[in-house]
């Protein structure tokens, strides 16, 4: 053979695997790893496995979702970590609050106690915020495939509380990594002790732990067990949970346009039952927990005023330390602005 | 020059230590007076403990201090010298590689920009792994050797670490046991531990595709976690070493014969005592033969107790201490076991730490009594003089487990009280350390134990994430399940086991390793995780004093400048009263949880 025909020849053959090796390329299998703190076998859980199943039927395969509950692969901050772009063990993560106001602080806006008074009014002021929080996302190289919500936050305590001087007194827990939370707690006269959401359990377990309060929604309280610890809970309905489900924008762009679409329609039928489930799991979830020893204590009128008047003078001093001056008046504006139109 | 940079480290990791001794106090402090305490206490503190666990861990490796596993010492000399090489090699390539990792935490985290607290940056904290983990690997190079062929040998290690993670590819999808292999291999000829735990990690973690950065992660997650007190263990590490300088151990003696020297065998009491009292700090029992070995033998020979006897007996003293509260391997048992009250493990350990000293008081009383040991005339002023001038060193456990158990501090904070208190007393009280040099120089020393102990924390998370996600404990627990039907069996499995690890492996490691593994067991087999604590202690104990390996041996066989085999043959008796100490804390639970079940703390 002589040297031309070698040249040729493998030009040849290299062209042919190009072209077999092309449209291979487009549709390289995708391994979405998914990290969250939502407890094995909860409804989310399932409805996760379940949008994994729904992605390889209809991508034949080619985006596979591998879901990580329970917290195992670490707290909120460790899986944010791990999902960088110079990490990439993690692809995907289904968040709390604590972990998305972790990626930007636009989020804490949505944790302000007593800001919200109803799941309606949350979900028309989140939608109008919606185009903004994305947009903050993709900057910080997430994109988001579905918002969620955990039902409502209530206090859960090992001993009763009635009154906020109470809960000022109780040691609360709050989420680690966010220092200025814990400062604004301190300054407002409450005992906030920084913790992984994934220690709650067993810090109020223990006998001599550093928390004897946390605010959890119920469901979650249910499934993890900490009412058999934390047997009271004080009805307040402090904040919805916010959480959203978000991919790397490096994962996201390895899959194909068609297949995009697929995984955006599976994430809004995630979005539509998680949504419509959540008001059902919280009422289900107190019941059950009653039946098996939990307490509920409910404010009379004068406590339930008082405790919204309190609560509206320290929103306020969130305003630029804890929320972002623009972002707070944006969601003071439509919350506003929906109890207009809708009435009270 | 040199100098001036070693100085510097020392100096970077006392402030450290300082650092985390003094911040919870102050919050404490200022919140008592304003409302606000200190911003950033808190996570500041916890990345102050990342920082002397880390510096440490360099220190330890520039004094040649990282833990090994034990059977180095066995090879013969010219093995001994290529294993040395060999293993400075593997331990300088997987230090290398956790550099890498290190660095590419920095560099994401500096994209991405998350604070600590205040205005301060996390990779400003993170920066000390790819430093530490430098250090580490060049001066693992530097000590593998006298001579510069061995040295550049043990450098091709930092090269093929960095060659690897630039070609991890070639991993992916590969067996594990090939490496796994070699990494044991290493580790028996003389690798240090945290290579051979980090190393299987990173190897796992490669062949699965993931970037040498992920055991980093976990590893600051780990060291930093709020809710796991790692504070402690550098703190109480540092008050054992603060009262192991000067004076303060013949003080403590003159106290404690005031107190028993007049009973048959009073000076051996006192001796034991005295030993379950430095190691209940020190934590690596080592340190308390070491510092006590030259005080205690001459005491005993004095008082006319047979030489083999006395060397026994302080061989075996130097881990009585491990048991009792404040116990710092009892504190990292606490934070690797998770769902376990560190302040019940001090309770449960209460009395069958006291068990154990009382067997082996009871040999010294036998023995005193068969060799006629000289007794000490009663005298009351005698007994109150030796307890007044001991007062200081005999109230910090007093104060330090009232602030504790009496829930008026944390774990970290009472610990923090624990280490000022050992300051001031020896600083300033007694004038032991009589310039502030001296404690620089203590605090660096603990730093480089602390910093073994935490180095291998911080590799292990990563090998406990991986052994989790490749189902070991679940294949464990199956296999456990079909072939030990009976609680009585399994605990004697049990022993046995911890028995042969404690041969091995130091006590630190052994935690770190071995609890994630056993804890599933001992929830199907329904044993109390305080009771699961004070039993793998107990053993860990015993695997100091058992032949061959046992590392109390070998340290007294420096101390006393006597042959491995002697010790041996003289601290068999305490060795079999100790394994019926062991058998009795195992099969009767009570010993451990009789106090917690009065308390109501266990159901």
């Amino acid at each position: 053979m002589s040297a031309r025909s070698f040249v040729k020849r493998t030009v040849l053959v290299a062209a042919l695997g190009a072209l077999v090796a092309l449209p291979l390329a487009a549709q390289a299998p995708v391994t979405i790893r998914l990290a969250t703190g939502a407890p094995v076998n909860s409804a989310w859980h399932k409805a996760l496995l379940d949008m994994g199943a729904e992605l390889t039927a209809k991508t034949g395969s080619r985006v596979r979702l591998t879901v990580y509950a329970g917290g195992t692969q670490g707290d909120e901050i460790s899986t944010i970590r791990m999902m960088r772009p110079g990490v990439d063990q993690l692809q995907a993560n289904l968040l709390t609050l604590g972990g998305l106001s972790q990626i930007d602080p636009a989020f804490d806006a949505f944790g302000m106690p007593f800001f919200f008074q109803s799941d309606d009014e949350t979900l028309a002021v989140l939608q109008k915020l919606t185009p903004m929080l994305d947009q903050k996302l993709e900057a910080k190289g997430f994109h988001r495939v579905a918002w969620g919500s955990a039902g409502w936050v209530q206090l859960f305590s090992k001993k009763p509380l009635r009154t906020l001087a109470e809960v000022k007194q109780a040691k609360l827990f709050t989420s680690q990594g966010d220092d200025r939370m814990v400062q604004w707690y301190k300054s407002n006269g409450f005992n906030p002790v920084a913790l992984s959401a994934n220690d709650i359990p067993a810090q109020l377990k223990l006998s001599t732990g550093m928390i004897d309060t946390a605010p959890s929604p119920p469901y979650p309280a249910l499934m993890l067990q900490i009412f058999r610890d934390a047997k009271f809970m004080l009805d307040v309905h402090v904040a919805p949970l916010l959480g959203a489900l978000v991919i790397t924008n490096n994962a996201w762009t390895k899959i194909s346009p068609a297949d995009q679409k697929v995984v955006s329609e599976a994430g809004a039928a995630f979005e539509r039952k998680v949504l419509a489930e959540a008001p059902k799991l919280d009422a289900d979830s107190v019941n059950t927990m009653k039946t098996r020893g939990l307490t509920v204590t409910t404010l009379d009128p004068k406590a339930q005023a008082e405790f919204q008047a309190a609560a509206e003078k320290l929103v306020a001093t969130m305003r630029g330390g804890m929320v972002p001056a623009d972002v707070y008046d944006t969601v003071v504006r439509e919350r506003d602005a929906f109890r207009k139109t809708k009435g009270r | 020059m040199r100098a001036l940079a070693l100085r510097t480290e020392n100096v970077l990791a006392t402030t450290a230590l300082a650092g985390i001794m003094l911040l919870p106090l102050a919050e404490i402090a200022t919140r008592r007076f304003f409302e606000t305490g200190i911003p950033g206490s808190a996570p500041f503190a916890q990345n102050l403990t990342l920082w002397v666990g880390m510096l440490g861990a360099a220190i330890a490796a520039r004094d040649g201090k990282l833990l090994v596993l034990a059977t180095g010492e066995f090879l013969p000399k010219n093995l001994a010298a290529f294993g040395h090489v060999i293993g400075a090699f593997v331990g300088a390539a997987i230090a290398t590689i956790f550099a890498v990792g290190g660095w590419a935490l920095v560099h994401t985290e500096r994209e991405v920009g998350d604070l600590v607290a205040l205005n301060v940056p996390v990779w400003m904290s993170v920066t000390v792994f790819p430093v530490a983990f430098a250090l580490i690997a060049v001066r693992l190079v530097w000590r593998a050797s006298p001579h510069w062929t061995g040295r550049a040998i043990a450098a091709l290690g930092i090269a093929a670490g960095y060659w690897l993670t630039a070609h991890q590819e070639i991993l992916e999808g590969a067996a594990l046991w090939p490496w796994l292999t070699a990494l044991v291999v290493a580790g028996v000829l003389g690798a240090p531990i945290f290579a051979l735990l980090g190393g299987i990690a990173m190897f796992g973690f490669f062949i699965d595709g993931s970037r040498p950065v992920v055991p980093l992660i976990k590893a600051y997650a780990e060291l930093t976690s709020p809710s796991a007190n790692i504070a402690a263990i550098p703190l109480f590490t540092l008050t054992g070493f603060l009262l192991a300088e000067g004076k303060s151990s013949e003080r403590l003696l003159r106290a404690l014969r005031g107190l028993f020297g007049w009973a048959p065998g009073g000076t051996a009491v006192a001796a034991a005592t005295l030993c379950a009292f430095f190691t209940l700090f020190t934590g690596g029992s080592g340190v308390t033969i070491l510092a006590l070995g030259g005080l205690l033998l001459p005491a005993l020979l004095k008082e006319g107790y047979p030489e083999r006897f006395s060397i026994g007996l302080l061989t075996a003293s130097g881990s009585l201490g491990l048991l009792f509260p404040l116990s710092v391997p009892l504190i990292l048992y606490g934070i690797v076991a998770q769902n376990v009250a560190i302040e019940d493990l001090f309770i449960g350990g209460l009395l069958p730490g006291l068990l154990m000293l009382g067997l082996v008081a009871a040999l010294g009383v036998r023995q005193a009594l068969r060799s006629g040991a000289r007794r000490l005339p009663f005298s009351t002023t005698q007994m109150w003089a030796g307890l007044w001038e001991a007062k200081w060193e005999l109230l910090l456990p007093v104060v330090v487990l009232t602030a504790l158990l009496g829930g008026y501090a944390t774990m970290s904070e009472s610990a923090a009280i624990a280490a000022l208190w050992a300051l001031i007393v020896q600083r300033f009280i007694h004038r032991d350390l009589p310039r502030m040099r001296d404690v620089l120089r203590v605090a660096a020393d603990s730093a480089g134990l602390v910093g073994g102990v935490l180095l291998i924390l911080a590799v292990a998370v990563g090998l406990t994430n991986y052994l989790v996600n490749a189902q070991v404990p679940t294949n464990l627990l199956d296999w456990t399940q079909s072939h030990i039907h009976s609680r009585a069996l399994f605990l004697l499995a049990l022993n046995v086991f911890l028995l042969l690890v404690g041969t091995v492996m130091d006590i630190f490691s052994a935690i770190v390793v071995i609890v994630p593994l056993i804890i599933p067991l001992a929830e199907v087999y329904d044993i109390n995780l305080v009771h699961l604590g004070v039993i793998f202690i107990a053993n860990l104990e015993l695997g100091y004093l058992h032949p061959p390996l046992g590392l109390n041996l070998l340290l007294a066989s420096v101390r006393f400048q006597k042959p491995v085999l002697e010790v041996m043959w003289a601290t068999l008796p305490m060795l079999g009263i100790l394994a019926l100490g062991v058998l009795l804390i195992t099969y009767v639970p009570w010993l451990t949880l009789g106090i917690l079940h009065w308390m109501g703390k266990v159901q």
